[in-house]
């Protein structure tokens, strides 16, 4: 599929992965629909596309909710008529052991709060599931050709700290195959899913953490480096562009491995 | 360019070269830049129609009221206390007061 003259949809769209997304669309003759909480954020994000001479629009949304994703959606087709590729980029942390002991008593002090398991399961997986699907709703009743691309993280293995985020990114990563088998019996063939799951990632998040902190996070990662956001904006114009490419999750980590040298 | 007052705010749509800017003054002051290369090669009166079209999406209108929230009851003294359901995905904590209130009579 060509990105010149596709409509992208992308939540999160005001900072790191999902702003790097529309900016490597714009630049390729695409036009993006960008979805995220901040209205100054999208202002900027916006007015920057406007520079490249690219054709955009900003839409304050919150994608758990139903209403909100089905507003967003028609607001882009408002704007551009048509869609073509959905990014759910929209992601939250809100990191944690599920328990934590008393270091007299070894009984447990502290569990993992609800506020924080659902917070993360409801953006990450719920918000990815409602844009994906009310995305690829209007693609088929639109009869557009298009690619779903859900954003897992390479910490869908399982990481400690992150039952919450690692569970909705392993839920995010099966997605692909699942989708791709539904829209085949359902006789959609125009319509692809092929899942990201990037490593560590040098978005604000990241970067502005502390220092010796990041250093250590590197010393696991075989390029010695974090991941550029438009390394991973990259990747998804090629999947965008290269229809072999389907029913997938793909890793893009910089070779990250565990202690000891054994990849992830 | 083109101005129309939509859900209290002032919108602007503006030629752009390519095609239409569509800008939103702020309540501070502030100009926000909705959308820009919109409606290319389309005239300013249906670019207006498309504008306000998309704008409705961009900036609905109307408050949605949530609760009770049953499953989170605060039990007091044998009462059952249910708040509005403040974690739901569409509540709106609303602290502000709207500019176009209806004065009173």
């Amino acid at each position: 599929m060509d990105i010149q003259g596709s409509v992208a949809l992308i939540t999160g769209g005001a900072n790191g992965i999902g702003e790097a997304v529309a900016r490597h669309l714009v630049e390729l003759g695409g036009k993006v629909a960008l979805v995220d909480t901040s209205a100054s954020a999208l202002d900027r994000v916006v007015r920057d596309l406007q520079a490249l001479g690219g054709q955009a629009i900003g839409v304050v949304g919150n994608v758990t909710s139903e209403a909100d994703t089905a507003r967003f959606i028609a607001a882009t087709l408002e704007a551009f008529g048509q869609l073509n590729i959905v990014v759910p980029c929209a992601g939250i942390i809100r990191d944690g052991t599920m328990l934590n002991r008393d270091k007299d008593t070894g009984q447990v002090s502290r569990k993992l709060s609800m506020d924080k398991w659902q917070a993360v399961i409801d953006v990450d997986l719920t918000g990815t599931f409602l844009t994906l699907r009310d995305g690829a709703e209007a693609m088929v009743n639109g009869g557009w050709p298009g690619l779903l691309v859900p954003i897992s993280s390479v910490n869908k293995i399982g990481q400690i700290g992150q039952l919450n985020y690692a569970s909705a990114k392993a839920a995010v990563a099966l997605m692909p195959k699942i989708i791709v088998g539904e829209l085949l019996m359902r006789g959609v063939r125009h319509i692809r899913c092929v899942g990201i799951a990037p490593g560590y990632t040098a978005t604000p998040m990241l970067t502005g953490m502390n220092q010796d902190a990041l250093k250590a996070i590197l010393a696991d990662v075989h390029i010695d480096r974090l991941i550029a956001p438009d390394e991973i904006a990259r990747l998804i114009g090629h999947c965008i562009e290269n229809e072999a490419l389907d029913a997938t999750t793909i890793e893009i980590t910089g070779g990250l491995c565990h202690p000891k040298g054994i990849a992830k | 360019m083109q101005t129309w007052t939509w859900s209290d705010r002032e919108f602007s749509l503006v030629p752009d070269g390519r095609g239409w800017t569509l800008q939103c003054a702020e309540p501070g002051g502030g100009v926000l830049t909705v959308g820009t290369g919109l409606f290319p090669g389309v005239y300013s009166d249906e670019a207006l129609e498309k504008a306000r079209a998309l704008v409705r999406q961009t900036h609905p209108v109307g408050v949605n009221l949530i609760g009770p929230d049953v499953n989170h009851a605060l039990p007091v003294t044998g009462v059952r206390i249910v708040g509005p359901a403040v974690a739901h995905p569409n509540f709106i904590r609303w602290t502000g007061d709207s500019v176009a209130f209806p004065s009173p009579g």
